[in-house]
């Protein structure tokens, strides 16, 4: 017989030997691929390998549309939380409201001492009725102002055993108004300000196309919910910020210390009272004058930290050309840009630290698919080898 | 049945795999792969249940561009009876059925000890000469499909075929 015909003869008692599926098995199968497959639910499976079988059964295609779709998502979500967060962002002492607050209930921590410094304090607040120019500054000497306020040391109970904290506040708003009402919107500032007993550190008028306002105040603290709820009353409220720090350790650190001071300056006159010669007097009284220049030192510093305590600052900024409710405002398209580049260089910034962290994670995620892959490939080949 | 049957012609996406007809030109083949690679029934049925499911799974990442659907889906068989064989520990046992050999009526018998002989020569193959032995005439694939399959060229596919068959007929004695 020639190779020829053994060969057809073995191909063909292979092809009688080729292995038939039981009938049970192919009925089942049947069922099942008719059925589609139906997930059978696993004892052990776990939400997470039910996505991961998901997502194994979806083309590249789909997969990188998906990908492509969340990641997109991801970064406009960001941009949108972090465009929100403003320019004007502060780290945590920063706590933001709804636009339009009602500050008129606002309670804040009446100051230690009683603001009767308030009549060094009133003059400056009068300047309002000179906010009718062109364009124009005051400004007030804070130092001095404050410096002015009558001065009283705390008693040593109060310092160590404080039961209240001191909380310096700040604030900031931003209002929106048409450029004719600016003068008018200035005046009102002025008003609120002598209204609640404060001070205007620095005003600037503009009037024109640019028409705007900026104040730097200083009102007391007690006052200060009254006032930024009359500030919210002149004009729309595009924007504002209020923030606090806590300088209680400072204050009772710089009072200890004037303590021990003027405890010093005590025992140095009682010293100085019992001297007998000249360079033993000589001696003492040059030791008192430096210790009550220290003690004059300590006490302007703790008078500073008061002050901080009974006044906060506000930071009142009009604006024209923004509001939201005037049509006829000056928005354009130049301002359309702005605002577009400033979306656009956000969403880049989110893009690239995106991209930074991810970057990494899917480079190690490959090696790691591609390990893995390559280790299966190299056990199965030897599967086969050795089976 | 041919490819461009087999492959479905645009319904969902250009390359996407006519599943069910797939399945069905193709489940017996299947099976006498896995069967002949395991020599091991139900191993064999439990790879044939899970290349088809995963098969099924993975329909919309086939591309017609890549080979045909008969390759790719005995590509996943593969796949599936590999990692069955590195389960088992290289402990890949003949479990036939069994059949007597007085039950067999005197003209089969001989057809029988034939078969006999012929399965105890395909058991001395190495498991990758018994794949191409199983591809090629248990499955019904081309020598193109095979190397597709295996990841080999064609011309390879049939060298080693052609070699393969030699130590079958060594092996059986003479009586091919």
């Amino acid at each position: 017989m020639d190779r020829s015909s053994d060969q057809s003869n073995l191909a063909t008692a292979l092809a009688e030997a080729r292995p038939t599926p039981r009938e049970d098995f192919a009925e089942e199968l049947d069922e099942r691929v008719a059925a589609g497959f139906p997930r059978r639910p696993r004892a052990s499976g776990t939400p997470l390998s039910g996505l991961a079988d998901r997502l194994r059964g979806l083309s590249p295609q789909r997969l990188l549309f998906a990908t492509g779709a969340g990641a997109l998502a991801a970064i406009a979500v960001a941009t949108v939380i972090v465009a929100s967060q403003g320019p004007n962002s502060r780290p945590p002492t920063l706590n933001s409201h709804a636009l339009q607050p009602d500050w008129r209930g606002v309670q804040f921590e009446p100051p230690a001492k009683d603001s009767s410094g308030g009549t060094a304090i009133h003059a400056p607040a009068g300047v309002a009725g000179a906010a009718s120019g062109a364009s124009e500054s005051s400004g007030a000497q804070y130092g001095s102002a404050l410096e002015s306020a009558p001065t009283e040391s705390p008693p040593a109970a109060a310092i160590s055993g404080r039961a209240h904290r001191d909380i310096e506040r700040s604030a900031e708003i931003g209002l929106l108004a048409d450029p004719a009402d600016v003068a008018d919107d200035s005046a009102a500032v002025f008003n609120a300000v002598h209204d609640a007993h404060g001070i205007v550190l620095h005003s600037t008028t503009t009037s024109g196309k640019r028409a705007g306002a900026d104040f730097d105040l200083l009102i007391p603290s007690a006052r200060l919910g009254d006032a930024l709820a009359a500030f919210s009353t002149i004009d729309e409220v595009g924007s504002r910020h209020e923030a606090t720090e806590d300088i209680t350790a400072p204050t009772v650190s710089v009072s200890e210390k004037l303590r021990d001071s003027r405890a010093r300056i005590d025992g140095l006159l009682a010293q100085l009272s019992t001297a007998e010669t000249e360079t033993e007097m000589s001696a003492i009284e040059a030791e008192l004058d430096r210790e009550r220049h220290h003690a004059s030192q300590l006490r302007s510093q703790l008078d500073k930290l008061e002050q901080r305590t009974e006044f906060s600052r506000v930071s009142v900024r009009i604006k024209t050309g923004t509001s939201s409710t005037d049509s006829g405002g000056s928005w354009g398209i130049d301002d359309a840009f702005g605002d577009a580049g400033h979306i656009l260089g956000i969403a880049a910034g989110v893009t690239l630290i995106g991209l930074a962290v991810l970057g990494p994670l899917t480079l190690i995620a490959l090696l790691a698919w591609l390990a893995q892959r390559t280790w299966v490939r190299a056990q199965r080949r030897r599967g086969l080898r050795d089976a | 049945m041919s490819e461009a049957a087999v492959a479905n012609p645009g319904a969902q996406s250009k390359s996407e795999v006519n599943f069910e007809r797939l399945y069905r030109s193709s489940r017996d083949d299947v099976y006498a792969y896995a069967a002949g690679l395991l020599r091991d029934r139900a191993a064999a049925e439990d790879v044939t249940a899970a290349a088809f499911e995963r098969a099924y799974r993975k329909r919309s990442r086939f591309d017609a561009k890549r080979g045909s659907a008969r390759a790719w889906l005995f590509g996943i068989v593969r796949n599936a009876a590999l990692d069955e064989l590195r389960r088992r520990g290289r402990q890949a046992e003949l479990s036939t059925d069994p059949v007597d050999a007085a039950s067999v009526a005197a003209p089969d018998r001989d057809r029988h000890e034939l078969r006999l002989l012929l399965d105890a020569a395909l058991a001395k193959l190495e498991a990758g000469e018994r794949e191409l032995v199983a591809l090629k005439f248990f499955a019904g694939l081309s020598n193109g499909e095979i190397a597709d399959v295996v990841g080999i060229s064609p011309s390879n596919v049939g060298t080693r075929l052609n070699r393969t068959m030699d130590k079958l007929r060594e092996a059986c004695d003479g009586s091919f």
